[in-house]
């Protein structure tokens, strides 16, 4: 079937079965890989999405459920230059990273909180990330991440 | 070929009928939280799955004539950020915010969480409490049960083929009413319960509590309301001397029911300590985990 959608502001049409999860269509029709396929049963948030402004895991979407949405991945998220933006900046700098395979979900859970609370606390923080597991970094330098960009992101406003 | 088809509802009309059309076996799709997690140890057991999520009527939450609705497709976001939930049952609401991690919130349904009714399902206690009615659609009309009649089991329900869940209702409690749920998972976040607690209760002017409602998780097979429970605690003022007879109550009902088995001897403890502290909670002012 034809799915029709936003995908990282650009529209897309995509043949691909029906019987498919939206995290299988990104990796496997569109060769976006950097979403990341672990658990597939929505415990480890690595294939984490952006759909219409909120997290979501992307192993348990049915591709043909975004047609006419908007979803961002983790490639839509960058600097104007193409490189790491602000928060993937600080991830590199605050140490958030080891063997990098749950970042692309820990950034977009970073992101869907910011949208949500651009000023939140650490333990808004944990909580945003409740949902993401780490088996590498023992998560405190990812909160420092978040929490390093919220606050240069508010001053930025200011 | 793909293994199964797809089909969206604009309407709940168009989903009932997408749902009852001949030779397609057809469900419906909310949040897909347990249906993806089914698909991988379960064999195919539908050729169709028709997108529910987009009706606008199976968002709605609100209140008329003091009766509340709930749509099966609000998500646990909408349901723990409505203001209405908050100031009408925050018990549901807190349930609510217990779900899963932000992203299974997000997606995931209360019309999914009845519909499949997981012993542990975070929002059965205080729907059970709150005597909530599912109302269901199919070409032949409506129908409207207890939630306690509609859910028969673990994974079991009284849904007959091609029904749609179309809404909760319950009569708001009354004014001044309070609530708490509580829920033992392993970790704080995205964990199952592995047994929870929702109540809800006033006192009258003269210091005795004269309303109250209390449902476990995870308990029994049938998430029920233990009746004798809040019959003894009826009358009474709250102490603390009351909840710890309450506790013992609840842990001797919970074992009349299942017997004692292999988790008893932790769940007895366990709900002893969670029948205190949620009704520590509403009577006594004691802080709540939400
Ligand atoms: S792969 Fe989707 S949550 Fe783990
Ligand atoms: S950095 Fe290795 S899993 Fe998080």
């Amino acid at each position: 079937m034809l799915i029709q959608f936003t995908l990282n502001n650009q529209p897309v049409a995509v043949e691909a079965p029906s019987d498919i999860t939206l995290l299988a269509l990104l990796r496997d029709h569109l060769r976006l890989t950097g979403s990341k396929e672990a658990c597939e049963v929505g415990e480890c948030g690595a294939c984490s999405v952006i759909l219409d402004g909120e997290l979501v895991n992307s192993c348990l979407v049915a591709a043909p459920q975004v047609s006419g949405r908007s979803v961002i991945t983790i490639e839509g998220v960058r600097a104007p230059d193409g490189g790491p933006n602000d928060m993937q900046q600080n991830f590199i700098s605050y140490g958030a990273v080891q063997c990098g395979f749950c970042i692309p979900g820990m950034i977009m859970a970073g992101e869907a909180l910011l949208l949500k609370n651009p000023q939140p606390t650490r333990q808004q923080i944990r909580v945003a990330l409740a949902g993401n597991l780490c088996r590498c970094t023992g998560y405190q330098q990812i909160v420092d991440a978040i929490e390093a960009t919220a606050k240069s992101r508010a001053r930025q406003r200011a | 070929m793909p293994k199964y088809s797809f089909a969206t509802a604009a309407t709940v009309d168009e989903a009932v009928r997408l749902l009852n059309e001949p030779e397609v076996r057809s469900i419906p799709l909310g949040g897909g939280t347990d249906i993806f997690v089914a698909l991988r140890v379960n064999p195919l057991w539908f050729d169709r799955l028709v997108d529910i999520t987009h009706v606008p009527e199976l968002h709605h939450i609100g209140v008329a004539d003091g009766v509340v609705s709930i749509g099966a497709a609000v998500t646990f976001t909408q349901a723990l950020e409505s203001e209405l939930l908050q100031g009408v049952a925050p018990f549901l609401a807190c349930a609510c915010e217990n779900v899963g991690g932000p992203a299974i919130r997000n997606s995931g349904t209360l019309g999914g969480n009845v519909a499949n009714a997981a012993a542990c399902a975070d929002s059965l206690p205080a729907l059970v409490c709150l005597d909530a009615v599912v109302h269901l659609l199919s070409p032949a009309g409506e129908r409207a049960l207890p939630i306690s009649e509609f859910v028969s089991g673990p994974h079991q329900t009284n849904i007959q083929p091609g029904e749609l869940i179309t809404h909760f209702s319950f009569a708001q409690p009354p004014a001044g009413a309070r609530s708490a749920f509580i829920k033992i998972g392993r970790r704080r976040a995205q964990s199952i319960s592995r047994l929870s607690i929702a109540a809800i209760g006033t006192t009258n002017a003269g210091g005795a509590i004269d309303y109250i409602r209390i449902t476990p998780g995870a308990a029994t097979p049938k998430t029920i309301r233990f009746t004798p429970v809040e019959d003894m605690l009826k009358g009474q003022p709250p102490t603390r001397e009351l909840f710890v007879r309450a506790g013992e109550a609840m842990s001797a009902e919970m074992i009349s029911v299942t017997g004692r088995r292999w988790s008893t001897p932790y769940k007895e403890i366990a709900l002893k300590a969670i029948t205190e502290r949620v009704l520590a909670a509403i009577f006594l002012q004691e802080a709540q985990p939400c």
